[in-house]
């Protein structure tokens, strides 16, 4: 296995800029997910990275060697595909041999490896059949075995659990992180489902608008976005963001919304709301950080549910704050009904402001 | 899926009365279809006389193989000729099959695969041809010949079977390669296989029912064409079937029975190709509807 590098990666169409400037390091053995909506650029960028559509800019390496200019076939990669591209003509056995063919490899060291692949992914059964004979679970991991009889420096994986049921793609999900462990593979994984980056990935590179938002660990990714298009796009619910006004009063710093109520800050927010270029602030907060209240206490703000959505252990429920929609939860003991007023109150360590402008998250220096 | 079959099936069953006026609809075409082809078998058992009675006989009193001896005993004149036509047509319908395919698939690969600037122009430039009827490029296409002192050969004919069958091969074959996935070839390509590679072992291999359902239909194509071989030949020994079968009418009187053994024996090769081929055939011309 080894280290891919991407640096200031570019893929243009024109003025359209589907990778826009992507520098990221895979290290070694490491498992990054590129997420982000449809159109953002990470299929492109794994694309880039395979070498099956030619880069505008940039050089990517795999391991030691500058792969910029190689041809897909001499990168050293495996690659499983959203619809799997297993051969339909050939069966399991042959599916799994053709990489090792196509390397010339002797036929009796291609069969121990495509045995051994096999009885990894528990598909020995199968060898015989052709793809369309196979449920879309077993397709699936016949289209793991392919990219893993090779040993190859990397993996690259295109939404491979997109096709598959709920309850499969929850099973697949652990086989494949495990996939991981085993073989301390380096695997970049595509997908838009950030649950599936959250829970699978070592690391993982948002992406919007071809721009690479934020790389690092889900968990500090989910703790600190680094912008509102981040902070929104990773976590479930997402997390709330309500835009209002800062000013100081009376030596503290509020928020202050159109409707008049004010939410005053604690010191350490404050300085971050003043950093703001103007004073409009964007206040964001996670439903497990947000508590409601039937009554006004202190720090509270005023709103109105707007759905309740029970769950069994927990219910969701939306509440208008201000003209935005905030996503809280509560007890299932704690009885909400539509249009009904509540009071929120935002943790004030754990609260997220963000700059009205440039959407970036405010931080202290 | 099974949504959409049993959905697919209520239909089915709300619309019996239209189920049954489709039936019958479709038996009068069968009939308008297959009865001449009977009446040619037929006519092409009877004697002269017999073909002329009126009223007709149905089915012939005395049927005789005696057209059909005669159209394949190489030591009288008529079945000299006819031999020879037919194997004029089975070389040039096989020599523009062979052609088309060759030309038309790596053709209808680029169309389906790469941008490139041009690409819609040309496509629809390929097609274009097509849009004219027959006819019109008789007479350039005649003085062509005759410059390039093709006239009276086989050349001649293939060149222009050609420039119809081509761009149909070609566009039906774009349409088997837009519907293999990309994927696949991607797959080949990270498995290792050059784009040469990727192509020959996992594409060609997929599209197979369309090279042979674009093979009968360039082969049909050249072993009915009559226009152009008529125009392009005058000598005897180039001459095709269509043209060939000619010489059954004189001036005096038609050999209906000799006439419609050799239509018959000329139908032969096509149903037979087709026959043997409909497995892929209607496999493939089912291909393009469904998508995967």
């Amino acid at each position: 296995m080894a280290q891919v590098i991407l640096k200031d990666v570019v893929k243009n169409y024109g003025d359209v800029y589907a990778v826009n400037h992507v520098s990221l390091t895979v290290e070694d053995g490491e498992f990054v997910a590129l997420v982000g909506p449809s159109g953002c650029g990470k299929t492109t960028t794994l694309n880039l990275v395979a070498g099956l559509i030619p880069m505008s800019g940039g050089t990517i390496s795999i391991g030691d060697r500058d792969v910029s200019d190689l041809d897909p076939k001499d990168r050293d990669i495996a690659m499983v595909f959203q619809n799997y591209a297993l051969y339909p003509q050939k069966s399991v056995y042959k599916n799994l041999a053709f990489p090792l063919q196509m390397r010339k490899l002797p036929k009796d060291e291609i069969d121990k490896r495509v045995q051994a692949a096999a009885k990894t992914l528990d598909i020995v059964h199968l060898l015989e059949r052709k793809p369309r004979e196979l449920s879309g679970g077993q397709q699936q991991r016949v289209a793991l075995g392919r990219a893993l009889v090779r040993e190859p420096r990397a993996f690259l994986m295109d939404e491979p659990l997109s096709n598959l049921d709920a309850k499969l793609r929850v099973q697949m999900r652990s086989e494949i992180k495990r996939f991981h462990q085993d073989l301390n593979a380096t695997i970049i994984y595509v997908t838009h489902d950030q649950l599936e980056a959250v829970t699978m990935a070592d690391k993982m590179a948002v992406m919007n608008g071809g721009f690479l938002q934020q790389y690092d660990s889900p968990a500090n990714v989910f703790a600190n976005p680094v912008n509102m298009f981040v902070a929104s796009f990773v976590g479930s619910p997402a997390m709330s963001l309500i835009p209002l006004t800062a000013s100081s009063k009376d030596g503290r710093v509020v928020l202050q919304s159109p409707e008049g109520w004010e939410l005053p800050l604690s010191d350490a927010n404050g300085r971050k709301a003043l950093s703001a270029k103007s004073s409009k602030v964007v206040l964001g907060g996670r439903h497990s950080t947000i508590k409601v209240h039937k009554a006004q206490v202190p720090g509270s703000v005023p709103g109105k549910v707007y759905t309740v959505e029970p769950t069994g252990d927990i219910t969701f429920a939306q509440v208008f704050v201000s003209g935005a929609v905030v996503n809280v939860s509560v007890a299932p003991s704690f009885q909400l009904r539509p249009d009904e007023p509540v009071f929120i109150e935002f943790d004030q360590d754990r609260l997220h402001l963000f700059d009205g402008e440039t959407e970036m998250a405010l931080k202290l220096e | 899926m099974t949504m959409e079959l049993s959905a697919g099936a209520a239909k089915r069953r709300g619309a019996g009365g239209w189920r049954w006026a489709g039936r019958i609809f479709l038996v009068l075409l069968l009939g308008f279809t297959v009865m001449p082809m009977i009446w040619m078998f037929i006519t092409s058992l009877k004697t002269g006389f017999a073909a002329m009675q009126y009223p007709p006989q149905w089915w012939p009193a005395e049927p005789t193989l005696e057209n059909y001896w005669r159209l394949i005993d190489p030591s009288g004149t008529v079945g000299r000729d006819f031999i020879q036509y037919f194997w004029n047509s089975i070389w040039v319908s096989t020599l523009t099959t062979i052609l088309a395919v060759v030309v038309a698939v790596p053709a209808a690969y680029a169309f389906s695969r790469f941008r490139f600037p041009g690409r819609n122009f040309l496509f629809f430039a390929v097609l274009l041809r097509n849009m004219f009827p027959a006819v019109v490029f008789l007479v350039p296409l005649f003085i062509l010949m005759k410059a390039l002192g093709l006239v009276n050969t086989h050349g001649s004919l293939i060149l222009t079977y050609l420039t119809f069958g081509l761009p149909l091969a070609i566009w039906l074959l774009k349409g088997f390669y837009d519907n293999i996935p990309v994927q696949l070839e991607q797959a080949a390509r990270i498995d290792g296989a050059t784009r040469f590679q990727a192509f020959l072992l996992i594409v060609m291999p997929l599209s197979t029912p369309g090279i042979i359902a674009t093979s009968i239909y360039s082969f049909i194509g050249a072993w009915n064409e009559y226009i152009y071989a008529y125009t392009f030949l005058t000598r005897h020994d180039q001459m095709t079937l269509p043209v060939g079968i000619q010489r059954f009418f004189s001036e005096n009187a038609t050999d209906w029975p000799g006439l419609m053994a050799a239509t018959f024996m000329m139908s032969i090769p096509v149903v037979v190709l087709f026959l043997v081929l409909q497995r892929y055939f209607v496999r493939a011309l089912t291909e393009g509807a469904v998508k995967h």
